[in-house]
């Protein structure tokens, strides 16, 4: 029986690595995946190892009772020298420019993990050693002079700021990345270090930690014996205190650093390889469904002299298995090319972590890929290999026509689909409820995802009865464009189940893609729009000195001039802050109030500000008070309010603001009838859409800085643009982990497109005979393909549109009114590539079947 | 459309109205080359005339097939003439080809080769449909009661008898008004009885709808229904029978057999 289903499988090579190709990338996917697991765990081990340099011992104490002599610690028989595992940290400037830096003692070469590429490690106390970058941030180099201020604590308990000035005398290199988790450590002279830190502690303090070289030559094993008798301590990292080879304490410390974080972030990855597979093992289903069918001859032949039913089924699972064994092999190959050629552009460009060299391959990588794609492959043709079981020995003795290997599919499969889907989308339709109109989203996140996987699995399971119906629908439409289109169409519709199976492929990954892009896109704009209310504006430039009357001073006409002209600062407008007296409202001591305004022309305000509710109700001739303000002042819209001024009194109508509580603004064209002569002291900037916002900020803040006035520039802009960036950062990773699934599905359709023509050789023969010219037949394919993956991607985006919406109302609610957003760009793009694909996956059908010459059609079998 | 009259060359056997539908002139066709080379035509002249039923008989292998093939603009030659009315379709393109086949020829097959997932209609009219023309609605009419179909215009394939399948067929090959149907071994699938009901209708088809049909076959008693009988035999045409009865036609392929012998020596010969 081997012997002939490796005889088969010779003869169906090409279709097999077609399906094959899949499997491949799934298997890819999980082997990748697993590298890149192991390679974080490495990174994190190694980062944390090279702290402790060249130690060959590290002493650990509590953190109540630390070793307090280190020094004690050098004179043990054996050690060579002895270095605290302590650092602190303290505010450097130089000029207008500061960073917050760790700091660490001075030790000896050995217990050094960084090194003075330029210049020497700092002897003096005032002396100090930058890391590279920091250096470069600060400005300064070797031979200057920078502040560092610390903390610390005085006689009365609070903290006070002590600044020294130490010349910088060396740029260092973090070669192992020890402290790249820190941003690099500056290095000072270890007896400063630690007087430094008995100032800020308030007394002398231990060290936690220690790190131990031993002198060359020495019993590595008695040492720790001695040292731990020094510290009254054992060699069980349990106790209290401990003496442990260096590796030993690292390893501890990486696993208790990533222990839960690398297994999220394998589990996370893992669902999409997971996802993968699943597409996967639909393109393998239909490849053997199809192969058997295009086999029943053959099977019934084998009944016929002798064989079984069991071993008819045994030969096609046995097919199965090698070809998810040989293909899970490339796969995992594939994974490991990859990995190692990550690794080698990582490598080249430069990480501020450093990264290995080359992945190491555990028996893991290779074995659980190996498995997992081998298992999907033999439960994918499961269903086929019992299609083949039923091939009667008769059908080897009846005509041409090739049995159908479609079963009708079953009614408890409809119905517990259908009850599967609604029940689903129930549960959706409550999570959403329960995010928005209950406020609760930990229960509606809850509700929401288990409704969405549920009705997932009984839209997927389902397709089968609806799926072909949609592509029905979706082929009259274009078969009513000509007779090549009904002819594409009416072939879409032949096969239900197989058109069903291919769709579903590409259903799965594009209904995940469009949810995230909707789920992104809403969350996108619900935080803008919540960024919005909250802090109107872009970007605001204040004055921030003031005059002996305490008023502030002007921003200069030059400068407001220069902030406007900044690349991509869409507008701005002029604020002007004046404070004016109320008569006829007097405070508790009789005095008349005062209150401040702020002045603006409302119209070019409206296009600065991201919100410009913020100021509905300003025109000439109002007064627009903060809602709390008018409350205070016990006025309403409507209301009548006299102001005074330097130059005159006026009258105002009031109008209550609704969603700003304690701004009083004016329109800029009344102000001169109370108070002529006033400057502008504030202003507004709205930026381009398309603009780099940090980017944009800092040549703002440089503007300021170079003006040489004081003014303080603040705004939204950086934050709205920091979680516009994580959000594409996040969405970014999530698509390119999907698409790893549509890219295998769309291998499915190219897979069943060529399989479809080669089991109608014979009627495109007969097609060409009748007068269909080539170009017709090659377009007859197109229109199979885009049929095929239009109907996948187009419910694909409808289905996730309605998950992404259901997942944000779910999520969201709490934050306000959840916008319900389409993502036009994802969507289209999403189509676009889906019916490029289609297109694409029919060119090499197309030419198969283009060489089936008319006269085949006469042939006679 | 071209509408010169050909004076027959060679032709013995006058048609009715004295034109030629399909005409071959020293038609060659050679597969493979070297020694290897197999000669299935060589040197064809053969005319056909219009609205005449004529089949093209001979033994396996004799090259009534190839014949049918290069006639119809299936296959290409390798050397000599085919014309289909005045067009030589020996030396058209691919393009030309289609739309000539599409346009003037009609088919009918051994294994009727309908669309599994068409109606008999949609497949009647399809190769009208895939020159974007309208059906015509009293021919399809005729060609539907002529064969008998009425009841059975919306039914697939899978739903038809094999003779039904092959009627549907020949309607097929009959609707977009062919200068000339070719039939091959139209009767090979059918039992007896639906095989000769085919044949009574190809017979009316040219008989009272002025068709013209070209039929391979290799059975005497569906020859018998044609009115001429071409015979070939290795590759040349090797006789004729006018208005034939199976005996004739028995008798003549008797005669072709007693031929072959010496002739299957020679190649095998040549093959040494």
């Amino acid at each position: 029986m081997l012997r002939i289903t490796l005889a088969q499988m010779r003869r169906s090579s090409g279709r097999l690595a077609a399906a094959g190709i899949a499997i491949v990338i799934g298997t890819a996917f999980v082997a990748a995946t697993l590298l890149a697991g192991d390679v974080v765990t490495r990174t994190t081990y190694d980062s944390i190892a090279a702290r402790y340099a060249d130690a060959d011992l590290v002493v650990g104490a509590t953190i109540e009772d630390p070793v307090t002599d280190v020094a004690a610690l050098g004179e043990v028989d054996g050690v060579d020298s002895v270095a605290p595992m302590s650092a602190s940290y303290a505010e450097l400037s130089a000029g207008a420019r500061s960073v917050f830096q760790t700091i660490i003692p001075t030790a000896d070469d050995r217990l050094m993990p960084m090194v003075a590429t330029v210049g020497s490690m700092p002897t003096q106390d005032d002396e100090i050693a930058l890391p590279q970058d920091v250096a470069e941030r600060l400005g300064v180099e070797t031979g200057e002079r920078i502040n560092l201020n610390r903390s610390v604590p005085a006689e009365d308990g609070s903290w006070e700021q002590v600044t020294v000035r130490p010349v910088v005398v060396g740029i260092l290199d973090d070669p192992y990345g020890a402290y790249s988790q820190t941003g690099g450590a500056a290095v000072v002279d270890a007896d400063t270090f630690a007087t430094w830190r008995a100032e800020e502690n308030g007394g002398e303090v231990g060290a936690e930690e220690v790190a131990v070289a031993v002198s060359p030559g020495a019993d590595v094993a008695a040492v720790q014996a001695a040292l731990a008798t020094a510290v009254g301590g054992t060699t069980d990292p349990e106790d209290a205190r401990w003496v442990v080879p260096t590796d030993e304490r690292a390893a501890t410390v990486a696993a208790s650093l990533t222990g839960g974080q690398d297994l999220v972030f394998l589990i996370f990855v893992l669902t999409f390889a997971a996802i993968a597979l699943v597409v996967a093992g639909l393109v393998i289903a239909n490849t053997f469904q199809v192969l058997v069918a295009q086999r029943a001859r053959t099977l019934a032949l084998l009944r016929c002299v002798g064989a079984n039913k069991a071993q008819v089924g045994r030969g096609v699972l046995t097919e199965a298995a090698i070809l998810g064994a040989v293909a899970s092999v490339a796969g995992v190959l594939l994974g490991t090319a990859l990995g190692q050629g990550a690794l080698w552009v990582a490598g080249a460009m430069d990480l501020p972590v450093p990264l290995p060299d080359s992945i190491t391959l555990t028996w893991q990588v290779v074995v659980i890929p190996v498995l997992v794609g081998t298992l999907v492959t033999v439960g994918a043709a499961l269903v086929p290999a019992r299609v083949a079981t039923r091939v009667a020995p008769l059908a080897a003795l009846r005509p041409a026509d090739a049995p159908s290997a479609s079963r009708r599919a079953g009614r408890v499969r409809l119905v517990l689909s259908m009850l599967t889907a609604v029940l689903g989308f129930a549960l959706l339709g409550l999570g959403a409820a329960l995010g928005t109109v209950a406020q609760e989203p930990t229960f509606g996140v809850l509700a929401g995802i288990a409704g969405g996987a549920l009705s997932f699995v009984g839209v997927a399971v389902g397709a089968v009865f609806w799926l072909p119906k949609v592509a029905a629908l979706a082929g009259r439409l274009v078969g009513a464009s000509g007779p090549t289109a009904r002819l594409a169409s009416a072939n879409t519709l032949r096969n239900p189940r197989r058109t069903a199976t291919t769709s579903t492929a590409l259903l799965i990954g594009v209904t995940l893609v469009a949810m995230m892009s909707t789920g992104a896109a809403s969350a996108r704009t619900s935080l803008t729009s919540a960024l919005d209310e909250q802090f109107p504006v872009d970007v605001e430039v204040s004055s921030s000195t003031y005059d002996e009357e305490g008023a502030r001073t002007a921003l200069s006409d030059g400068l407001r001039a220069d902030v406007s002209s900044v690349a991509d600062v869409a507008a701005i407008t002029d604020l002007t802050d004046v404070s004016l007296g109320v008569p006829d409202i007097v405070d508790p001591d009789g005095e008349p109030v005062s209150v401040d305004f702020t002045a603006l022309d409302p119209g070019a305000a409206r296009e600065v500000l991201n919100a410009p509710d913020h100021i509905d109700g300003l025109a000439p001739g109002t007064a627009l008070l903060g809602y709390t303000n008018a409350e205070s002042l016990e006025l309403a819209d409507g209301d009548r309010l006299t102001l005074t001024g330097a130059d005159g009194t006026a009258t105002f109508s009031v109008a209550v603001n609704e969603v700003e509580p304690y701004v009083n603004y004016l329109a800029a064209d009344d102000l001169p009838q109370v108070q002529a002569g006033t400057v502008v002291t504030d202003m507004y900037v709205a930026l381009a859409d398309s603009a780099d916002a940090a980017g944009t900020v800092a040549t703002i803040q440089d503007v300021v800085s170079d003006s040489g006035e004081s003014a303080q520039v603040t705004g939204i802009a950086v934050q709205r643009a920091m979680y516009d960036e994580v959000i594409d950062t996040v969405l970014a990773i999530v698509l390119g982990l999907l698409a790893v699934a549509v890219v295998i599905a769309l291998i499915g359709v190219a897979n069943t497109l060529s399989l479809s023509v080669i089991e109608r050789r014979k009627e495109s023969a007969t097609l060409r005979a009748i007068g269909l010219s080539k170009s017709q037949l090659r377009g007859m394919l197109a229109i199979e393909g885009l049929l095929i993956a239009g109907v996948g991607a187009v419910l694909g985006i409808v289905l996730g549109l309605v998950y992404g919406w259901g997942g944000s109302a779910a999520a969201l609610g709490i934050m306000g009114d959840v916008t319900l957003t389409v993502p036009w760009l994802d969507v289209t793009l999403v189509l676009v590539v889906a019916l490029a694909a289609g297109l694409v996956a029919s060119v090499a059908p197309a030419r198969t079947a283009l060489k089936a010459s008319p006269v085949e059609a006469l042939a006679a079998d | 459309m071209d509408t010169t009259v050909f004076v027959p060359v060679t032709d013995t056997d006058t048609p009715d109205t004295g034109r030629l539908a399909v005409r071959a002139r020293g038609l060659t066709k050679t597969y493979g080359s070297g020694e290897a080379q197999v000669r299935a035509l060589d040197g064809v002249d053969v005319d056909f005339a219009e609205g005449r039923f004529t089949a093209i008989m001979g033994p396996s292998g004799s090259g009534k097939s190839t014949l049918m093939h290069l006639l119809a603009g299936l296959d290409s030659a390798t050397a000599g003439q085919a014309f289909l009315g005045s067009t030589e379709i020996t030396g058209l393109g691919d393009k030309a080809l289609t739309r000539l086949r599409r346009d003037r020829v009609g088919f009918v097959f051994q294994q009727f080769n309908l669309l599994p997932m068409f109606t008999a209609r949609d497949n009647i009219t399809l190769p009208l449909e895939l020159a974007g023309a309208k059906a015509d609605r009293e021919w399809f009419d005729t060609l539907v009661r002529t064969l008998g179909l009425d009841q059975r215009l919306e039914h697939r394939p899978s739903e038809l008898s094999g003779g039904q399948q092959q009627r549907v067929a020949i309607a097929r090959a009959l609707i977009a008004q062919p200068e000339v149907v070719f039939a091959d071994e139209p009767t090979g699938n059918l039992d007896s009885r639906s095989g000769a009901e085919v044949l009574s209708f190809l017979r009316r088809s040219v008989r009272e709808l002025g068709r013209t049909i070209i039929m391979v076959t290799h059975d005497p008693a569906a020859a018998a229904y044609a009115d001429r009988v071409v015979l070939i035999a290795d590759g040349r045409i090797a006789g004729e029978i006018t208005d034939p009865t199976p005996e004739a036609v028995l008798a003549g392929l008797d005669a072709l057999r007693s031929l072959e012998g010496p002739v299957a020596d020679d190649a095998a010969q040549a093959g040494a």
